[in-house]
């Protein structure tokens, strides 16, 4: 149509640079509590997703994360010391989170660190704490690869992985639906390293796989995979899809009514996802490690306590993200005080193996830190679409619940190498 | 013949995407086109025109809960038409107020109205979270046009082939507006020689004013129906904008049959590597975009640049 004055040569070049100012220059936000009092507030750097990808699950997880630390300070604090938080949206990106980590240790000079969703981000902040000796807990990141190769002995992995979950569903799948299995998987470490535990444990257990499909991050369109599928017409679909991909995926499964037939094993369904697409949108058998309707002492308090700090926030009702994050943020609070001291060291080894009684968890059954590991191991909870919901928070049906160590990734121990404590660097802030 | 089965449903499924990928691309196209601004808040126009349509078709209008509860009432494809005129003119309306703002970068560096834009986007994604929250939304459907139909024994999204006609019908009607109208021809001069039309007595000021207006009404559209397949959420503007220069680059930079081959390729290479190269199928589009640019530098339907020899 027309000619321009300008060459496309600057255009692009032009468009470039502001593209490239802006993944440089992200917006800051912090959030202050304002210690009080004569000693030194405790100060914790929350590394947690405000856009992208995981921008939702992120605010969720920092939800849960501020309850346990305005609940500690409404009791006097730790040690005597108010908890302080500082706040930077990570944006789903991996550089992002590192910058941040190096932000806070440095500049803010907090002694730890908590929250990630993304497991790219949560590798990336890892290596940054690992570099000062800050210990990092990381909430929600859930790829078998933190608590394996990733591992650190400044990190603490808090979420069940894909491989735990795979453990609980896929030994029974194979069993009871069929052998043809074909696998799903974001293109992403969480991605490959929860359909790699799939298929070593499908394979194990008789069934074939007829077919890995990778989904690149972000993928907003389905059709071509859901078409393939069908082509293909395996018995069962695991699929390990995270994020806003797979809202967007169970949106259109259920838009085709595709999710009877094949049978679907998802991978942990986080409950930010699910919020927003709705109970329609949920198919198959999912994993999560927590759901606010479970029928045990502590859960309806908990909600309450939630809801009444959150009264105006966009999900009603706390999920698993916001739960992990939370229970993170309270074990470490908690561990700082048995150490009588914010050393990392002496906090680290307060964490290491330390045992947390079911009914302190709202879960099941018992729950420890793996000392060689350093991942919570825990209940895992298998569920379905509820077909008989009480309210519009009642999505999940409940299917089955797992022991620790009935679910724990075998191949973890082998991977991770944690370094000695005096290749550590020591701080106490 | 088996090969040419288990591919044609995913050639279908190529046009359908390309499709849709021109029509992001086509108001893009309009105001580069015309304004010769490359327009960084079109993305944040089309999650705008989304979450507009869902403001309507969900019933969250800013109405006295009586009249909501009549609204609510009205049949689920009137509100669906409801929606589709609400959304471009919400998109519109953001779009000329952009502009107005824009106009002190005119004549200036381009990297003036980039930055500008780019700022507008981020102030229009920020402002959607403050008013609708980080969580995502589904638009809801009338029943005509949701669910799935078997078609060479596989299940098809109904949706998409609606959505694949609707975008060739804009695109039909955008260049029947374009070419058989005295407004089309307006901005068409407008494109090619700006001084010109200014001294034939045409309003300049306000050709810009009303080019812009109806670019990003354009981006509001395809954003109600981009909105059932991808689904709504702040950041959704930033899945629209980057195919979108991607399409118009491809094509040759204000070139309308241009951005529509190039949606079409790129729609055609994405749907075949996602079913026979998965982990290829966003990548793909970057790929074929450097394939014809290093051989094309102007791609494919571009005017011929006078330092080219």
């Amino acid at each position: 149509m027309p000619k321009l004055n300008v060459s496309r040569r600057r255009l692009i070049l032009s468009t470039g640079a502001v593209a490239a100012g802006a993944t440089f220059f992200g917006p800051w936000k912090t959030l202050h509590v304002y210690g009080q009092g004569a000693k030194k507030p405790i100060k914790l750097g929350l590394t947690c997703d405000a856009s992208g990808q995981y921008g939702a699950s992120g605010q969720d997880d920092l939800r849960g994360i501020m309850l346990a630390v305005n609940e500690a300070n409404a009791k006097g604090g730790v040690l005597g010391r108010r908890v302080e938080v500082v706040t930077v949206d990570t944006e789903t990106t991996p550089a992002t989170g590192s910058r941040v980590a190096e932000r806070f240790i440095t500049r803010d000079e907090c002694g730890f660190l908590i929250g990630a969703l993304h497991s790219g981000v949560a590798n990336a902040i890892t290596q940054v704490a690992a570099k000062y000796g800050t210990i990092y807990l990381n909430t929600n990141s859930s790829a078998p690869s933190e608590a394996g190769e990733n591992c650190s002995r400044v990190k603490f992995v808090w979420d069940g992985n894909g491989a735990n979950f795979a453990k609980a569903a896929v030994e029974s799948a194979a069993r009871s639906i069929g052998k043809n299995w074909m696998l799903l998987t974001n293109d992403y470490v969480w991605g490959h390293t929860t359909s790699a535990a799939t298929k070593a444990l499908a394979e194990k257990s008789g069934a074939k796989i007829i077919d890995n499909l990778l989904v690149p991050q972000n993928t907003r369109d389905f059709t071509s995979y859901l078409l393939k599928i069908q082509q293909a017409k395996p018995d069962v679909v695991a699929a390990a899809i995270g994020g806003d991909d797979i809202k967007a995926l169970r949106q259109q499964v259920a838009d085709l009514k595709l999710d009877r037939k094949p049978a679907w094993i998802n991978n942990q369904q986080d409950w930010p996802d699910v919020w927003g697409a709705g109970i329609n949108s949920l198919f198959g058998v999912f994993g999560t490690t927590w759901y606010h309707k479970l029928p045990l002492p502590g859960v309806e308090d908990f909600v309450r306590r939630w809801t009444a700090a959150w009264p105006d926030y966009q999900i009603a009702v706390p999920g698993n993200v916001s739960y992990n994050g939370y229970m993170a943020t309270r074990e470490l609070l908690r561990a700082i005080q048995r150490a009588g001291s914010t050393n990392n060291i002496a906090v680290i080894k307060q964490l290491e193996g330390h045992k947390m009684p079911a009914a302190e968890r709202m879960q099941h059954f018992d729950a420890y830190i793996d000392p060689v590991t350093h991942q919570v191991q825990q209940t895992i909870y298998l569920a379905e679409r509820n077909p008989a919901p009480k309210d519009d928070t009642d999505m999940f049906k409940i299917l089955s619940w797992t022991k620790p160590d009935d679910a724990k990734d075998d191949a973890a121990p082998t991977k991770c190498k944690l370094v000695p404590y005096d290749k550590v660097p020591t701080y106490e802030l | 013949m088996d090969l040419l089965a288990a591919l044609l449903p995913h050639l279908v499924n190529g046009v359908s995407l390309g499709l849709l990928f021109a029509l992001i691309a086509l108001g893009f196209m309009l105001i580069v086109g015309v304004m010769e601004q490359i327009n960084l808040a079109h993305g944040s126009l089309f999650a705008l025109g989304a979450y507009a349509a869902f403001v309507v078709m969900a019933g969250q209008l800013p109405l006295p809960a009586d009249l909501l509860a009549q609204w609510k009432q009205v049949p689920a494809g009137w509100r669906y038409v409801a929606a589709l005129v609400a959304a471009p003119i919400v998109a519109g309306g953001a779009g000329m107020l952009l502009e107005l703002c824009l106009r002190r970068t005119y004549g200036k560096d381009v990297l003036y109205g980039l930055l500008f834009t780019f700022g507008a986007a981020l102030v229009i994604e920020e402002l959607i979270r403050i008013l609708f929250g980080t969580r995502d939304y589904v638009l809801p459907l009338p029943r005509g046009i949701g669910g799935g139909f078997v078609f060479l024994d596989l299940i098809y999204s109904t949706y998409r082939v609606y959505a694949g006609l609707f975008a060739l019908g804009a695109i039909a009607l955008l260049w029947l507006f374009l070419e058989r109208t005295p407004y089309g021809a307006i901005i068409k001069a407008g494109a090619h020689d700006s001084e010109m039309v200014r001294a034939l007595g045409i309003n300049l000021t306000r050709l810009r004013l009303w080019v812009f207006a109806f670019g990003t009404a354009l981006a509001g559209i395809a954003g109600v129906i981009l909105a059932p397949i991808w689904g709504i959420r702040p950041h959704m503007g930033v899945d629209a904008v980057v195919p979108a220069f991607l399409v118009i680059v491809l094509g040759g930079i204000g070139s309308f049959w241009g951005a529509v081959a190039a949606g079409l390729m790129v729609g055609m290479v994405v749907g075949l590597s996602g079913a026979y190269a998965s982990e290829w199928s966003l990548l793909s589009m970057y790929l074929l975009l450097i394939a014809v640019v290093t051989f094309r530098a102007r791609g494919l339907l571009g005017k011929r640049s006078v330092l080219e020899v």
